[in-house]
């Protein structure tokens, strides 16, 4: 597989060199840029495959560069953030990006969240626009309105299957609360959200076989939940 | 001189008549002068029941001018309006009285001494300035007793009196046929008047009946008998005995009778005022105290009571610093203690507020705006004390971080120091140590940092702390995903429930609780030990257990192990990072979220830590 293009945007020197010299490391390419509008700049003229974007930058915010780049890319953003409340990941995710990671962060980690990406991005370019959803043992067959694991029809309630569907069409994206509820309830209340949970805990006892490890679904907590490309 | 460290005390006495307003005038001019304290006094006495409309109006014209002066109004009641002067007087430490005199003097030898003079003889201490009075009118007086009364009451009066002086008569008569003596029958009618006089309102009933039955007694017993003359001299005297025995005892009932309903009307004060204050003393907040008064203003006035809410109305009435009224009637009376606004109630009267209302609901109020201002004061010292709780928490805080920042700070960068200049005469094995300590100690601050940030995010309030509703099970996986890279030697095991547990809780400080029992299990337990987690519900609460098959907690460890900066063997010395802020932080988050945390024993050995968080059911919408 080749190997993608990756965009790091990070104004802080030791941070960027950790990143760039990992990526490095790993045979991935890189261009690199210190500030939002050159990251925009970058982004529109390079056109990476994957960008990891900073949010504390020194002119513009980052999820103002997150909203810039999706007026004509769908390229996949994961977020590095140093403020660690949840609500600023949540905005950035709202705003449009895939992923996140929180600093400190491990190389491991780093490494972690790019083969996702990775893996999200050959997927999408295989089966651009089937009618049936593969991803391992889990298939989704969208125009019967079924969903199997390793075969066997699951049942699903309507409001399982939704969210399944929902998380599918997205997958490898980090999805907030707020924009599940919306897409399935059309409002984001509070009861909803809780609803959400008890939702993805039995849709999980479904189609998970070790629910506490899980597969295909991972729950961030205080933010969202996203399912996971497996091999 | 004495008298100058004494803080002087203006009296001013208001009364009805149209010069008071100059007395009050020069009282407040002198109270301004002598640079002291303003008090104005009216004594209510039984007359003033009597009182003209007119006057009544001038009375409260006058108060009002009192209080546009400064002065603080004051009433009292009492029949003796000098001693009622005097007593105040020496309650409220009163210097100095101003008050005015009328220069007509009450002609007659049953004249009474002058108040000044009774107030003189009453408090010898007290300097008086009398402005004289020029414009009063003596015959008043008689105006007054007739005039108040009307039509009905005189004529239920006359019909009383009536009856009970042809009762009398037929007594008088049931005696005279007898043989009992005049005396006896002198006495049924004395008796008689006396019942008049209690049973009737009217003032006049009581002084015609008098005379008639002077009138009475002359007609039907004395010789000779159906005329109104007489044969003997001496009944002259008896019947002018008999006229003031009738006077005397018709004024001491009718006195009797004012007194009662005075007292009464006192009792009623004392009890509403009391009332009012068992009620404050039990209000919890400012929104209780508003209610208050406005109940006690509904019950004494029985109209209309709001609390005035309007901005415009309430910056009208602290710059008026008095009541007001608007276009439509309606009635604002301000709550105000020394210059503060802390209300006001609007008061939609369909009837006039006389005087004693008027004065109980000034006292009402006062009582209320007095309890405002207690409210306000303890709430004000509570949220300081809070506050410096909270600066004395975090000063200890940033000391204890200071200290712990300092010894893994110095090992990476010593290290780095080290692998920078002789990189190459360390062997590969020591410089792998070395590599890995400065993980390690990375690591460490990165756990620092996570508590500290809980520590920011348990914020300034107890409970200001965002909750939602979690599933359990989340959350344990998701502390458990972030301990499991360190538990290199040691087991950690989740039981799982099969019920979905949600409880109200902050996701991220909890799973900051979980890590941090994890991670003191961890620390604490060699290697090999296993760590299992369980959770489980109650009928209203979730329990979170985190269990070890270490060496456990010493016994008498365990009162003190959840106090901030506690490490176990009571060294906060150099040994080893051990922050004391884990456990002191997990018990804080807790309480913050309505629960406790415990420590018991694990059997055969360990430790067991257990918090609870309240369960929440939910509503599934489909």
């Amino acid at each position: 597989m080749n190997k993608p293009m990756i965009l790091v945007v990070e104004d802080d020197t030791p941070v960027r060199n950790l990143i760039t010299m990992t990526l490095k490391a790993h045979d991935y390419k890189y261009i690199s840029a210190q500030n939002g509008n050159n990251a925009i700049m970058e982004a529109s003229s390079h056109n990476p495959d994957i960008v990891l974007l900073d949010l504390g930058l020194p002119d513009v915010d980052g999820v103002e560069v997150i909203e810039r780049i999706r007026t004509w890319s769908d390229m996949p953003i994961i977020v590095i953030s140093a403020r660690s409340e949840d609500k600023d990941k949540i905005e950035a995710l709202d705003a449009g990006a895939d992923d996140y990671l929180t600093k400190p962060f491990s190389v491991d980690e780093l490494l972690a969240r790019l083969r996702v990406t990775q893996r999200r991005l050959a997927s999408t370019r295989s089966e651009s626009a089937g009618s049936v959803f593969l991803n391992g043992e889990l298939s989704i067959d969208y125009a019967a309105g079924c969903a199997y694991i390793s075969g066997e029809e699951l049942h699903l309630t309507p409001i399982e299957y939704k969210i399944l569907c929902l998380l599918s069409a997205n997958v490898g994206k980090v999805l907030t609360h707020t924009f599940i509820t919306q897409k399935i309830w059309g409002v984001a209340w509070e009861n909803n959200v809780a609803s959400l949970r008890v939702f993805m805990a039995t849709l999980r006892k479904k189609i998970e076989s070790a629910p506490n490890s899980p597969q295909y679904i991972q729950t961030h907590v205080g933010v969202g939940y996203r399912m996971i490309k497996v091999e | 001189m004495k008298r100058t460290d004494k803080k002087e005390h203006i009296l001013v006495c208001l009364s009805s008549a149209p010069s008071n307003s100059k007395i009050i005038e020069t009282a407040a001019k002198m109270a301004a002068a002598f640079g002291g304290e303003f008090t104005a006094l009216y004594v209510q006495t039984p007359a003033c029941e009597r009182m003209l409309d007119e006057d009544k109006e001038r009375l409260e014209v006058n108060v009002r001018y009192a209080e546009e002066l400064g002065a603080t109004v004051a009433t009292v009641s009492g029949d003796n309006v000098a001693l009622q002067i005097a007593e105040f007087s020496r309650l409220s430490s009163i210097t100095k009285v101003v008050m005015g005199r009328s220069v007509v003097h009450k002609k007659g030898f049953l004249k009474k001494p002058m108040l000044t003079e009774q107030l003189i003889e009453l408090a010898p201490d007290l300097d008086i300035y009398i402005i004289p009075d020029t414009s009063v009118k003596p015959k008043r007086q008689r105006e007054r007793l007739f005039s108040k009364t009307s039509v009905l009451t005189v004529l239920k009066g006359l019909l009383i009196s009536v009856l009970m002086l042809a009762v009398a008569s037929l007594i008088s008569l049931g005696f005279c046929y007898m043989g009992f003596t005049d005396a006896n029958v002198i006495t049924v009618y004395i008796l008689a008047i006396l019942g008049i006089s209690i049973l009737s309102e009217s003032r006049l009933c009581w002084v015609l009946s008098s005379v008639a039955g002077v009138l009475l007694f002359n007609f039907l017993f004395i010789a000779p008998q159906f005329s109104f003359s007489s044969y003997k001299d001496g009944y002259i005297v008896t019947l002018i005995v008999m006229l003031t025995a009738s006077f005397v005892t018709g004024s001491v009932a009718l006195r009797i009778k004012n007194h009662a309903r005075q007292s009464a009307k006192a009792s009623y004060r004392t009890k509403l005022l009391l009332d009012t204050n068992q009620m404050l003393a039990k209000a919890k907040d400012a929104r209780e105290i508003f209610d208050i008064a406005v109940n006690q203003t509904q019950k004494l006035l029985s109209c209309d009571v709001t609390l005035c809410e309007d901005e415009k109305k309430l910056s009208e009435l602290s710059s008026a610093g008095r009541n007001i009224s608007d276009e439509a009637g309606k009635l604002y009376y301000p709550l105000y203690t020394n210059d503060t606004l802390y209300g006001a109630v609007a008061v939609t009267a369909d009837k006039k507020i006389d005087a004693f209302e008027n004065s109980i609901l000034l006292s009402i109020l006062g009582e209320c705006a007095l309890a405002l201002e207690n409210e306000r004061n303890a709430r004000e010292k509570e949220a300081s004390a809070i506050l410096a709780e909270q600066e004395k928490l975090r000063a200890n805080l940033l000391r204890a971080i200071s200290h712990d920042l300092r010894t893994p700070l110095t090992s990476i960068s010593g290290n780095a120091d080290n692998l920078l200049a002789n990189d190459e005469i360390f062997d590969p094995e020591v410089r792998r140590q070395i590599y890995r300590d400065i993980r390690d100690d990375s690591e460490w601050l990165t756990r620092l940092v996570e508590n500290l940030l809980s520590v920011s995010r348990m914020g300034e309030g107890k409970s200001e702390i965002e909750t939602t509703a979690e599933l359990v099970s989340d959350v344990v996986d998701e502390a458990v995903a972030r301990t499991e890279r360190n538990a290199e030697g040691h087991k950690i095991r989740v039981e799982q429930s099969d019920a979905i547990l949600l409880a109200k809780m902050n996701a991220r400080l909890i799973v900051q609780v979980l890590i941090n029992l994890i991670d003191n299990a961890l620390k604490y337990t060699p290697d090999g030990s296993e760590i299992v987690i369980e959770y489980y519900g109650g009928e209203d609460k979730i329990f979170i257990s985190v269990t070890d098959n270490g060496k456990g907690v010493p016994d008498e460890m365990k009162p003190r192990i959840f106090d901030m900066f506690y490490t176990g063997a009571g060294n906060i010395a150099d040994s080893r990072r051990s922050l004391g802020l884990g456990l002191a932080l997990c018990k804080s988050i807790v309480n913050a979220h309505g629960g406790e945390i415990y420590v018991t024993d694990n059997l055969p050995s360990g430790a067991r830590f257990t918090f609870t968080l309240p369960r929440e059911e939910v509503n599934i919408c489909e």
